[in-house]
Protein backbone atom coordinates (compact mmCIF):
# COMPACT_ATOMS: atom_id res chain seq x y z
CA UNK A 1 0.00 0.00 0.00
CA UNK A 2 1.07 3.55 -1.12
CA UNK A 3 0.29 6.36 0.69
CA UNK A 4 1.06 10.22 0.03
CA UNK A 5 1.11 12.81 2.14
CA UNK A 6 3.40 16.30 3.04
CA UNK A 7 4.34 17.39 6.28
CA UNK A 8 5.67 20.12 7.43
CA UNK A 9 5.48 18.98 11.14
CA UNK A 10 7.99 16.57 12.14
CA UNK A 11 5.68 15.57 15.11
CA UNK A 12 2.35 15.63 12.90
CA UNK A 13 4.08 13.09 10.70
CA UNK A 14 4.87 11.10 13.16
CA UNK A 15 1.44 10.94 14.39
CA UNK A 16 -0.03 10.19 11.24
CA UNK A 17 2.88 7.28 10.75
CA UNK A 18 1.85 5.69 13.81
CA UNK A 19 -1.91 5.63 13.03
CA UNK A 20 -1.05 3.95 9.84
CA UNK A 21 0.95 1.12 11.98
CA UNK A 22 -2.19 0.53 14.10
CA UNK A 23 -3.91 -0.09 11.37
CA UNK A 24 -2.05 -3.02 11.09
CA UNK A 25 0.87 -1.97 8.68
CA UNK A 26 4.75 -1.47 8.91
CA UNK A 27 6.26 1.10 6.98
CA UNK A 28 8.79 -0.24 4.10
CA UNK A 29 9.80 2.22 2.16
CA UNK A 30 9.47 6.40 2.58
CA UNK A 31 10.33 8.36 -1.05
CA UNK A 32 11.47 12.07 -1.21
CA UNK A 33 8.20 13.17 -2.66
CA UNK A 34 6.45 12.36 -0.04
CA UNK A 35 5.21 8.75 -0.98
CA UNK A 36 4.88 6.23 2.19
CA UNK A 37 4.67 2.52 1.40
CA UNK A 38 3.18 0.07 3.90
CA UNK A 39 3.02 -3.78 4.01
CA UNK A 40 0.51 -5.29 6.02
CA UNK A 41 1.32 -7.50 9.12
CA UNK A 42 0.44 -9.06 12.27
CA UNK A 43 2.79 -7.57 14.59
CA UNK A 44 2.90 -4.09 16.55
CA UNK A 45 5.07 -1.75 15.09
CA UNK A 46 6.09 1.90 16.45
CA UNK A 47 7.95 4.38 14.45
CA UNK A 48 10.06 7.28 15.46
CA UNK A 49 10.85 10.47 13.92
CA UNK A 50 14.88 11.58 15.04
CA UNK A 51 16.67 15.11 14.00
CA UNK A 52 20.34 14.50 13.40
CA UNK A 53 22.39 16.47 11.24
CA UNK A 54 25.92 16.83 9.94
CA UNK A 55 26.51 12.92 11.00
CA UNK A 56 29.84 12.22 9.26
CA UNK A 57 30.00 8.50 8.12
CA UNK A 58 31.90 7.40 11.34
CA UNK A 59 29.35 9.29 13.11
CA UNK A 60 25.94 7.88 11.38
CA UNK A 61 27.50 4.22 11.63
CA UNK A 62 27.92 4.75 15.29
CA UNK A 63 24.53 6.52 15.55
CA UNK A 64 22.71 3.19 13.59
CA UNK A 65 24.74 1.36 15.58
CA UNK A 66 23.10 1.69 19.19
CA UNK A 67 20.26 2.42 17.42
CA UNK A 68 19.71 -0.76 16.19
CA UNK A 69 20.90 -3.09 19.40
CA UNK A 70 18.29 -1.20 21.20
CA UNK A 71 16.10 -2.86 17.90
CA UNK A 72 15.45 -0.04 15.73
CA UNK A 73 15.74 -0.37 12.05
CA UNK A 74 16.14 2.58 10.00
CA UNK A 75 13.99 3.88 7.06
CA UNK A 76 15.58 5.86 4.71
CA UNK A 77 13.98 8.87 3.80
CA UNK A 78 13.24 12.58 3.91
CA UNK A 79 13.12 14.79 1.27
CA UNK A 80 16.03 17.08 3.57
CA UNK A 81 18.70 15.80 5.27
CA UNK A 82 18.63 15.14 8.73
CA UNK A 83 15.73 13.69 9.62
CA UNK A 84 15.72 10.25 10.33
CA UNK A 85 13.13 7.31 10.27
CA UNK A 86 13.30 4.76 13.13
CA UNK A 87 10.73 1.23 13.26
CA UNK A 88 10.49 -1.39 15.71
CA UNK A 89 8.55 -3.65 16.81
CA UNK A 90 6.54 -2.61 19.96
CA UNK A 91 7.69 -3.75 23.87
CA UNK A 92 7.18 -1.37 25.95
CA UNK A 93 10.72 0.61 25.24
CA UNK A 94 9.13 2.23 22.13
CA UNK A 95 10.73 5.95 23.21
CA UNK A 96 14.00 7.41 21.50
CA UNK A 97 14.62 9.59 24.63
CA UNK A 98 14.23 8.30 28.11
CA UNK A 99 15.06 11.50 30.04
CA UNK A 100 14.32 14.93 30.37
CA UNK A 101 17.65 16.48 28.95
CA UNK A 102 18.13 14.61 26.10
CA UNK A 103 14.23 15.31 24.80
CA UNK A 104 14.81 18.98 25.18
CA UNK A 105 17.90 18.86 23.26
CA UNK A 106 15.78 16.81 20.52
CA UNK A 107 13.24 19.43 20.78
CA UNK A 108 16.28 22.51 20.53
CA UNK A 109 17.39 20.32 17.04
CA UNK A 110 13.87 20.26 15.91
CA UNK A 111 14.04 24.53 16.69
CA UNK A 112 17.25 24.54 14.53
CA UNK A 113 15.57 22.43 11.60
CA UNK A 114 12.60 24.61 11.82
CA UNK A 115 14.77 28.08 11.64
CA UNK A 116 16.74 27.19 8.59
CA UNK A 117 13.80 26.25 7.30
CA UNK A 118 11.93 29.26 7.30
CA UNK A 119 15.33 31.23 6.73
CA UNK A 120 15.50 29.34 3.33
CA UNK A 121 11.78 30.40 2.84
CA UNK A 122 12.11 33.78 3.67
CA UNK A 123 15.22 33.86 1.41
CA UNK A 124 13.51 32.98 -1.34
CA UNK A 125 10.61 34.84 -0.56
CA UNK A 126 12.35 37.94 -0.97
CA UNK A 127 13.86 36.89 -4.12
CA UNK A 128 10.32 36.11 -5.86
CA UNK A 129 8.80 39.52 -4.02
CA UNK A 130 11.00 42.26 -4.19
CA UNK A 131 10.85 43.49 -7.26
CA UNK A 132 7.08 43.14 -7.93
CA UNK A 133 5.58 43.37 -4.26
CA UNK A 134 2.73 41.47 -3.57
CA UNK A 135 0.63 44.12 -5.59
CA UNK A 136 0.94 42.15 -9.32
CA UNK A 137 0.24 38.54 -7.96
CA UNK A 138 -2.80 38.46 -10.22
CA UNK A 139 -2.59 39.76 -13.74
CA UNK A 140 -3.52 43.29 -14.16
CA UNK A 141 -6.02 43.48 -16.53
CA UNK A 142 -8.45 41.06 -14.29
CA UNK A 143 -8.94 44.20 -12.32
CA UNK A 144 -11.11 45.68 -15.74
CA UNK A 145 -13.06 42.58 -15.79
CA UNK A 146 -16.76 42.26 -15.38
CA UNK A 147 -19.07 39.77 -14.22
CA UNK A 148 -18.77 36.43 -14.36
CA UNK A 149 -15.68 37.07 -16.44
CA UNK A 150 -14.06 38.04 -13.89
CA UNK A 151 -15.25 35.57 -11.47
CA UNK A 152 -13.85 32.92 -14.35
CA UNK A 153 -10.34 34.38 -14.44
CA UNK A 154 -10.01 35.07 -10.80
CA UNK A 155 -10.79 31.33 -9.87
CA UNK A 156 -8.59 30.31 -12.85
CA UNK A 157 -5.69 32.44 -11.49
CA UNK A 158 -5.74 32.10 -7.87
CA UNK A 159 -4.53 28.53 -7.50
CA UNK A 160 -1.22 30.10 -9.64
CA UNK A 161 -1.69 32.91 -7.19
CA UNK A 162 -1.11 30.43 -4.09
CA UNK A 163 1.72 28.50 -5.70
CA UNK A 164 3.59 32.01 -6.23
CA UNK A 165 2.79 32.71 -2.42
CA UNK A 166 3.80 29.68 -1.40
CA UNK A 167 7.31 30.64 0.08
CA UNK A 168 5.61 33.15 2.33
CA UNK A 169 3.03 30.71 3.50
CA UNK A 170 5.54 28.45 4.47
CA UNK A 171 8.10 30.78 6.36
CA UNK A 172 4.54 31.49 8.48
CA UNK A 173 3.98 27.50 8.60
CA UNK A 174 7.81 27.02 9.98
CA UNK A 175 7.66 29.67 12.20
CA UNK A 176 4.49 28.18 13.64
CA UNK A 177 6.74 24.52 14.35
CA UNK A 178 9.51 26.35 15.58
CA UNK A 179 7.78 28.05 17.82
CA UNK A 180 6.05 24.64 19.12
CA UNK A 181 9.00 23.19 19.19
CA UNK A 182 10.44 25.88 21.45
CA UNK A 183 7.48 25.78 23.90
CA UNK A 184 7.93 22.17 25.10
CA UNK A 185 12.19 23.14 24.57
CA UNK A 186 11.44 25.86 27.72
CA UNK A 187 9.01 23.38 29.06
CA UNK A 188 11.65 20.55 29.54
CA UNK A 189 14.22 23.11 30.28
CA UNK A 190 12.45 24.85 33.27
CA UNK A 191 11.87 22.17 35.89
CA UNK B 1 30.92 29.55 35.68
CA UNK B 2 30.30 25.70 36.66
CA UNK B 3 30.62 23.25 33.66
CA UNK B 4 27.37 22.96 31.80
CA UNK B 5 27.27 19.05 32.51
CA UNK B 6 27.34 19.23 36.18
CA UNK B 7 26.19 18.79 38.77
CA UNK B 8 25.62 15.29 36.89
CA UNK B 9 22.40 13.97 35.72
CA UNK B 10 21.27 10.47 36.69
CA UNK B 11 21.99 9.50 33.15
CA UNK B 12 25.52 11.25 32.88
CA UNK B 13 26.55 9.93 36.24
CA UNK B 14 25.44 6.59 35.57
CA UNK B 15 27.21 6.12 32.27
CA UNK B 16 30.96 7.27 33.80
CA UNK B 17 29.89 4.51 36.34
CA UNK B 18 29.21 2.02 34.50
CA UNK B 19 32.12 2.77 32.70
CA UNK B 20 35.02 2.29 34.77
CA UNK B 21 35.40 -0.80 32.74
CA UNK B 22 35.57 -0.51 29.14
CA UNK B 23 32.07 -1.17 27.37
CA UNK B 24 30.15 -0.51 23.93
CA UNK B 25 27.12 1.71 24.21
CA UNK B 26 24.22 -1.36 24.39
CA UNK B 27 26.05 -3.29 27.00
CA UNK B 28 26.55 0.05 29.37
CA UNK B 29 22.99 0.23 29.08
CA UNK B 30 22.41 -3.53 30.41
CA UNK B 31 24.82 -2.83 33.11
CA UNK B 32 22.82 0.67 33.56
CA UNK B 33 19.87 -1.30 34.44
CA UNK B 34 21.19 -3.56 36.68
CA UNK B 35 23.21 -1.48 38.83
CA UNK B 36 20.13 0.85 39.16
CA UNK B 37 17.98 -2.32 39.91
CA UNK B 38 15.91 -1.82 36.82
CA UNK B 39 15.29 1.97 37.69
CA UNK B 40 16.96 3.31 34.80
CA UNK B 41 16.60 1.95 31.23
CA UNK B 42 18.15 4.25 29.12
CA UNK B 43 16.21 4.68 25.52
CA UNK B 44 18.77 5.05 22.62
CA UNK B 45 18.26 8.11 21.78
CA UNK B 46 19.66 9.66 25.02
CA UNK B 47 22.51 7.11 25.43
CA UNK B 48 23.59 8.20 21.69
CA UNK B 49 23.54 11.72 22.94
CA UNK B 50 25.11 11.19 26.26
CA UNK B 51 27.96 9.10 24.95
CA UNK B 52 29.26 12.33 22.72
CA UNK B 53 28.51 14.54 24.71
CA UNK B 54 31.03 13.04 27.13
CA UNK B 55 33.32 11.86 24.13
CA UNK B 56 33.67 15.52 23.11
CA UNK B 57 33.93 16.54 26.61
CA UNK B 58 37.14 13.85 27.06
CA UNK B 59 35.24 12.46 30.21
CA UNK B 60 34.93 9.22 27.92
CA UNK B 61 37.22 7.91 25.10
CA UNK B 62 36.96 5.20 22.43
CA UNK B 63 39.56 1.99 23.69
CA UNK B 64 38.78 -0.01 20.85
CA UNK B 65 35.92 -1.82 18.89
CA UNK B 66 34.63 -5.33 18.93
CA UNK B 67 33.08 -5.78 15.07
CA UNK B 68 31.07 -2.44 14.52
CA UNK B 69 30.39 -1.16 18.05
CA UNK B 70 32.91 1.21 19.80
CA UNK B 71 34.02 0.28 22.82
CA UNK B 72 33.85 3.29 25.35
CA UNK B 73 35.97 3.84 29.00
CA UNK B 74 36.33 6.81 31.11
CA UNK B 75 39.04 8.89 30.82
CA UNK B 76 40.94 10.67 34.04
CA UNK B 77 39.18 13.58 33.49
CA UNK B 78 35.97 11.78 33.65
CA UNK B 79 37.92 10.38 37.05
CA UNK B 80 37.78 13.44 38.61
CA UNK B 81 34.55 14.52 37.54
CA UNK B 82 33.37 11.48 39.66
CA UNK B 83 35.83 12.30 42.56
CA UNK B 84 34.08 16.24 42.15
CA UNK B 85 30.70 14.49 42.58
CA UNK B 86 31.10 12.05 45.07
CA UNK B 87 32.24 15.09 46.86
CA UNK B 88 29.03 16.54 46.84
CA UNK B 89 26.79 14.12 47.07
CA UNK B 90 28.13 12.77 50.52
CA UNK B 91 27.77 16.28 51.97
CA UNK B 92 24.24 16.07 50.99
CA UNK B 93 24.52 12.77 52.79
CA UNK B 94 25.88 13.58 55.54
CA UNK B 95 23.18 16.40 55.81
CA UNK B 96 20.53 13.84 55.92
CA UNK B 97 22.17 12.29 58.39
CA UNK B 98 21.99 15.59 60.52
CA UNK B 99 25.71 15.44 61.36
CA UNK B 100 25.91 19.05 60.07
CA UNK B 101 23.54 20.64 62.09
CA UNK B 102 22.36 24.89 61.13
CA UNK B 103 25.64 25.62 63.14
CA UNK B 104 25.32 28.83 62.37
CA UNK B 105 21.93 29.39 63.50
Amino acid sequence: MKKFNLFFNIEKEEQWLNGQLQKGYRCTNISGWGIYSFEKTDKRYVMRLDYQEHLSKNQFEEYKGIYEDFGWHYIKGGWLGGLRYWQKEEDGQDELFSDRQSKGSYYNRLMGYSLMLGMLCLFFSFMLYKDTGFSELYFKGLWDMEGSLFWKAFLFETPFVLLKLSPAILVVVFSSTYYKAYRKYTMLKEK
Amino acid sequence: MKHKLLPLSETMHYILLALREPLHGYAAMQKIEEMSKGSVILAAGTLYGAIENLNKHGWIECVGDAGRRKIYEITAEGRDILKVEQERLSHILSLYEGSEPNEEV
